[in-house]
């Protein structure tokens, strides 16, 4: 039984934190996107892959890694700038906003994967890990690179939690996310707003993309298959919440590493698919309000 | 008026050889359903030069029976239902006379019985599921590459070398082709005195293999056998050099570690143990030519994918010639029992379940090129014909 929990259960819960970390910097960027411009965006999961590939092209051109780790947001933000500013305020006052930003931007997703693949070919390709190797403790063995993803991530999560509660620029967001036309009233750059919390999700994706290549591979699909999961636990966690996407994000990957431990592994998705049909059936506002409501 | 006649004679006779060369001239299609999205994209990509590559030689050499080969892709994905309905229009919009390319398993059996339905043939390069030539076969499925079973049984012989009673974990995706080779595999290696130490399927296209570590580790293997393929194979083996599991030997199918998914692998994959009926080291003339023509046009080392798809068109030529005809029942008797130059050897076609049998070799990773290290003679790995369809 302790063997169990310590060579089986214990590491279990630790990489499904690592991965939970993971899902979370994905689904922030959705989640603040949603609540502010209350746009789906389907290619969000592609932002993550372009942030991945542009990692990969820096560290092919000798970039050092931590140095590639700070310019691809910077390098994304303009990718952003410009998907808001040219595609999706182009829609944006239609009364069909809701389905023209989704086709929209899956259409644009669709694109951005097919170019992927035409650059950079459909084989995988992985950046070296920066720091290998990793230490045991009581028996545990932790990665280098998982653990510090861990501390890099909580870090990330608190900055964005500050940035959208504690400053001027993160009240204007709430603000213009609660009304939008008082807020323009009131003096707040509504446009402008727009296009920076646009541009703010698209580099969380892309810092995500490239912090977890080492460990998940870099090829043309990796965005869809991190985007379902990143739609479940916004969902779950409530659309456009930062604290729900967080939660929802470490609760349900929880959930997948300890149920693949019982049942065969195949059935975790379902399982979390299952759960957020339940939370769209009986809470589907999610576990927390959305962002500049309460 | 003589010269008239002449006129009119010769104009007849070349009114004639336009009118057969009309006849002649018609295409023949070939239908190929590779996966160009999804977990098996690279594969894919492969297929698609090694078919472009000797559809371009055959048709530079005067095709087939005179007739041009023209090829029809369709993405297969790793999809069947998505496949199924691409197989139809295949056959019925396109009209292809043949069909090739698949690579998922399940995908295989499923186009099969469209195949089937259409009375058109299928013949797979890549999927590797023992069904597809026995309690599932087809008179309308062929397979020219090796099955799971001869894979394992060569495989088995080399661990059995390796290290007597040795304790083998398994590792594979949760659907027919991870399933059955690691069953063949593991009966294989059993009855050579193997242990197993434990069994794991993850999902197809698994993010996170870090999960099944802890229970490897305390079943402490000395051999891990892994089934995974593409991109699976690069976060698999990344992530257990990344937790430090490295103190058991890496063995496997031959769809695990390939050219085109070694490259992300770093050296992460050296010194992996597989068996199959290809290295670009087995020493044929057809082999030389053919591994230095595809590594220009993939910008990779030709793999055993590459070279039984390019091998297709040559057993199918073989048969239509042979046939007189591209009709599915004529061709499909002559494809009985045909023997044919792969590039890395002889094949022959089993009349009984539709299997090519080939001679085997164990294989092991050194660099980026596979050395061949023990061969083991094809009708033994095939053992017995198990299809009663016909």
């Amino acid at each position: 039984m302790l063997d169990y929990m310590q060579f089986v259960l214990a590491p279990q819960m630790l990489n499904g934190f690592a991965f939970g970390i993971a899902i979370v910097l994905m689904a922030l960027g959705l989640t603040i996107i949603f609540g502010l411009l209350d746009v789906i965006n389907m290619s969000h999961g592609e932002f993550f892959a372009i942030g991945a590939y542009a990692g990969v092209v820096l560290l092919a051109s000798g970039v050092n890694f931590w140095v590639a780790v700070a310019l691809v947001p910077l390098l994304m933000l303009p990718v952003g700038v410009l998907t808001e500013r040219l595609l999706v305020r182009q829609v944006f006052d239609s009364a069909d906003r809701h389905t023209l930003t989704l086709l929209l931007t899956l259409g644009l997703s669709m694109i951005f994967y097919d170019g992927l693949k035409m650059v950079f070919g459909p084989n995988p390709l992985r950046p070296d890990n920066p720091i290998p190797g990793g230490i045991e403790v009581a028996g545990v063995f932790l990665p280098a690179y998982r653990m510090f993803l861990i501390f890099l991530g909580a870090a990330i999560i608190a900055a964005v939690w500050a940035i959208i509660y504690k400053t001027s620029l993160g009240a204007m967001i709430r603000a213009a996310a609660f009304d939008r036309n008082m807020a323009s009233s009131l003096g707040v750059p509504v446009s402008a707003v727009y296009s920076a919390t646009f541009a703010f999700g698209t580099a969380l994706a892309g810092l995500a993309g490239i912090l977890l290549a080492p460990i998940f591979s870099v090829f043309p699909t990796m965005g869809h298959e991190f985007i379902v999961i990143a739609f479940t636990v916004v969902i779950v966690g409530g659309m456009g919440s930062i604290k729900g996407a967080v939660l929802a994000g470490l609760l349900l990957t929880q959930v997948q590493a300890i149920a693949s431990l019982i049942i065969s592994p195949v059935w975790t998705d379902p399982i979390l698919f299952g759960i957020m049909v339940l939370v769209l059936m009986f809470r589907p506002q999610g576990l927390f309000g959305r962002l500049g409501h309460g | 008026m003589i010269r008239n006649s002449t006129l009119i004679a010769k104009l007849a006779v070349a009114a004639t050889l336009l009118g057969t060369t009309a006849a002649v001239a018609q295409d023949i299609k070939v239908g190929a359903l590779p996966p160009f999205t999804g977990p098996f994209a690279s594969i894919g990509q492969v297929i698609k030069v090694a078919l472009d590559m000797r559809a371009a030689e055959i048709n530079a050499a005067g095709g087939i029976m005179g007739r041009k080969v023209v090829l029809v892709y369709e993405d297969g994905e790793s999809n069947p239902a998505t496949a199924t309905q691409r197989a139809e229009k295949l056959f019925q919009v396109d009209k292809v006379d043949f069909l090739t390319g698949t690579v998922h398993s399940g995908l295989t059996l499923a186009v099969g019985q469209v195949a089937e339905r259409n009375n058109r043939l299928l013949a797979t390069t890549v999927s590797f599921s023992n069904a597809i030539t026995g309690d599932r076969c087809s008179p309308n499925v062929f397979r020219v590459n090796p099955s799971a079973g001869m894979q394992a049984s060569a495989l088995a012989l080399w661990a059995a070398d390796f290290k007597k009673g040795a304790k083998v974990y398994y590792l594979g995706p949760d659907y027919e082709m991870g399933r059955s080779t690691i069953a063949e595999f593991k009966k294989e290696a059993e009855k050579l005195g193997a242990t197993t130490a434990g069994e794991v399927y993850a999902p197809l296209g698994a993010k996170d293999y870090s999960q099944f570590f802890g229970q490897m580790r305390a079943a402490r293997p000395d051999v891990l056998y892994m089934s995974t393929g593409g991109t699976d194979s690069v976060r698999l083996l990344s992530q257990l050099k990344e937790y430090g599991l490295t103190n058991m030997k890496l063995i496997g199918n031959s769809a695990a570690v390939t050219s085109d998914n070694l490259d992300a692998m770093g050296n992460a994959a050296e010194g992996f143990i597989t068996s199959g009926n290809y290295s670009t080291l087995i020493d044929t003339p057809a082999n030389k030519v053919f591994a230095e023509k595809f590594k220009a046009a993939a910008k990779i080392e030709a793999n055993l994918y590459a070279a039984d798809t390019y091998t297709v068109l040559d057993f199918y030529k073989a048969a239509v010639e042979k046939a007189g005809s591209v009709d599915a029942d004529k061709v499909r008797a002559a494809m009985r029992g045909l023997a044919w130059d792969g590039v890395a050897g002889k094949k022959v076609m089993r009349a009984g379940d539709h299997q090519a049998i080939q001679d085997m070799y164990a294989l092991e990773l050194k660099g980026k090129t596979y050395h061949p290290l023990a061969k083991v003679d094809g009708e033994k790995a095939a053992g017995p014909d198990l299809c009663t369809k016909w």
